[in-house]
């Protein structure tokens, strides 16, 4: 009966193990030498392309898993990440690529509240609470702050 | 019937997918939508643009037999020498998005300060050349009101600042950069003979006459500049395999850059493009363009210089289709365009006075032109080749048929993408070719007494878009 229930424990413990391992090598990975968050808040449309150009050239510059890169976006600069952007579908392709794409809560509010609704944004975007909370968190977390 | 439900479900489907298919659109070299719209969550809340330029030219035209020169032989819009600079554009625009949150609503605004036929004919200082807001609420049927480019064709509807030539073909100048008629023309004060009362709407008139009734130099409205006041619905469609379909309809007072409707009844056109898209973005975007086009309206003339106002519609219709295509380092591009009335005359020379009464007159003229040109960018330099043949045949099939055929060789140099200088020299041969009367007529009774004089012009234009 105990070697009944030692086999059941020891097929349960390694599907437990299986089961943690991503988790493990997400961890990993979060442990990458070298990651950026990048801040959009302004309107300039050049200001959006350099930022995704900034991304990009990024991405280009590190061996594949080297680099973890976030943008985050408040403002209105949030409209970089609206669904009907223009750079939508480059948006699309650096979030493929592991570019990460966040939306503060707190500036969605209040676009909510002066066009009447809550504008349709891209799906790769995460949307936090704050923003700025958010590049406060990335930066304790050893990401370096770029602001092109 | 079973074909027309067919029918029915293929347009409603046909239609959905364009809907649907609006919201992937990208913004290639597609005039309607560059001047139309705006890069939706991008566009600023107010982009100040312009462009100046600065010409020099000199006109090699012959006087005729008499020491007298006609327009052709002289510079625009004065008219009254051979050689001389000008500043034919100056201008001061602003486009956007007035509530950047927003990109369902869009604006495009310019002012024309230089000197051409827009701002002469009325000494104005200033001239609104746009002023227009898009709405962007219905998928596929964006709606455009102002005053801005009606859709038509390429030379007219593309950016002029971009323009590869200094001048205009001569099927555009005269067949579609329109003209309008002097109003006051009906005054015979002062004129002995003949007021025709009595043959309705055609002369017949002497010389001096027309001149003093509707020439262009004492027009006092400006040229259309391609463009008119009115609503527009377009969009343009990303069908699949980088092929992008674009239309147009649009009505509008048919008067230009001026704002009234006077002859009460309202010009009509369409536009239809298909472009297979190479890359690139904006005015410099790469493909291969099909178009085609039509307007139609009338225009409100007295023919009758009797000094009774009995002004008539006359009708005043226009088409064509081209090709255009782009990849650097070449360019090319062809045009064919007809014209059914209201067509600019003149027997020697372009203005809008109505002669030859035994052939008819330009109001119920007919003409056609067609243009072929190819640019070529030099490779590691920043020089370009141009080369344009154009052609005009006014008043077709007529007695006073004539045909203007000029060559424009040109060089420009890329400073920046933004400024440039152009070099075009111009080879003209204009004639009254029907061969009969007036065409064959010796002596200043034929037309060709003036035109015979016509020779080459030469032209250097300095381009700044800011």
């Amino acid at each position: 009966m105990l070697k009944y229930f030692r086999s059941i424990f020891l097929v349960v413990s390694s599907l437990l193990l299986i089961a943690a391992a991503p988790s493990a090598l997400a961890e990993d990975k979060s442990q990458t030498e070298y990651k950026y968050v990048l801040h959009i808040d302004d309107m300039d449309p050049s200001k959006q392309e350099l930022i995704l150009n900034n991304a990009q050239n990024l991405l280009d510059a590190y061996p594949p898993g080297d680099v973890e890169v976030e943008i985050v976006a408040y403002g209105p600069g949030l409209r970089l990440m609206f669904a009907e952007n223009v750079n939508a579908r480059r948006i699309d392709a650096l979030s493929q690529s592991g570019v990460k794409f966040t939306a503060c809560g707190n500036t969605l509010k209040g676009m909510a509240k002066l066009l009447g609704e809550e504008p349709k944004l891209n799906p790769a975007a995460t949307v936090v609470p704050g923003g700025i909370v958010r590049i406060g968190q990335l930066v304790k977390q050893g990401y370096i702050y770029i602001k092109p | 019937m079973g074909d027309k439900k067919h029918f029915k479900r293929v347009l409603i489907s046909a239609a959905c997918t364009l809907a649907f298919a609006a919201t992937e659109t990208t913004y290639a070299a597609n005039w309607l939508m560059l001047q139309g719209t705006e890069d939706p969550a991008s566009a600023s809340r107010a982009d100040v643009w312009g462009y100046v330029q600065v010409k020099y030219e000199k006109d090699y035209s012959d006087a005729n037999a008499t020491g007298g020169y006609v327009p052709p032989k002289l510079l625009g819009p004065e008219l009254d020498s051979q050689d001389g600079f000008n500043i034919p554009r100056a201008t001061i625009g602003v486009r956007g998005t007035g509530f950047p949150l927003d990109s369902r609503i869009n604006y495009f605004a310019l002012l024309e300060m230089g000197n051409n036929g827009v701002t002469y004919p009325g000494g104005a200082f200033a001239k609104l050349l746009d002023g227009s807001v898009t709405l962007n609420y219905i998928p596929g049927a964006r709606v455009r009101a102002g005053l801005f480019k009606y859709p038509g064709a390429e030379e007219g509807l593309q950016a002029i600042q971009l323009f590869d030539y200094i001048n205009f073909s001569e099927a555009s100048n005269a067949l579609l950069l329109e003209r309008f008629p002097n109003k006051g023309f009906t005054s015979c004060t002062g004129v002995t003979a003949p007021c025709n009362a009595a043959t309705g709407n055609v002369g017949p008139y002497t010389e001096p006459q027309l001149q003093g009734g509707a020439s262009l130099n004492t027009l006092y409205t400006p040229v259309g500049a391609f463009r008119d006041v009115g609503v527009q619905v377009f969009d343009a469609f990303d069908v699949g395999n980088d092929w992008e379909v674009s239309y147009a309809a649009m009505i509008g007072n048919g008067n230009g850059v001026e704002f009234n409707n006077s002859d009460g009844e309202y010009d009509k056109y369409l536009y239809l493009s298909g472009e297979k898209k190479f890359g690139g973005k904006g005015p410099w975007a790469e493909g291969l363009k099909f178009f085609a086009w039509g307007q139609w309206g009338t225009r409100l003339l007295d023919l009758t210089n009797d000094s009774t106002a009995n002004a008539k519609p006359y009708d005043r219709n226009r088409a064509g289709l081209g090709v255009k295509y782009l990849a650097k380092p070449f360019r090319a591009t062809a045009e064919y365009m007809k014209a059914d009335g209201m067509i600019w005359e003149g027997p020697d020379k372009p203005n809008f006075y109505f002669t030859s009464p035994a052939n008819g007159n330009g109001a119920n003229a007919k003409g056609s032109g067609w243009y072929v040109e190819g640019g070529w960018y030099i490779p590691n330099t920043r020089f370009e080749l141009d080369a344009r043949f154009d052609t005009l045949t006014r008043n077709e099939n007529r007695n006073d048929q004539y045909t203007f055929d000029k060559w424009t060789l040109g060089v420009q140099y890329h400073f920046n993408p933004k400024t440039r200088v152009t070099l075009n020299y111009e080879i003209r041969n204009f004639t009254c070719d029907s061969g009969v009367a007036p065409c064959t007529n010796a002596g200043a009774t034929s037309p060709n007494y003036n035109l015979e004089g016509v020779g080459n012009k030469i032209g250097v234009q300095l381009t700044m878009v800011y």
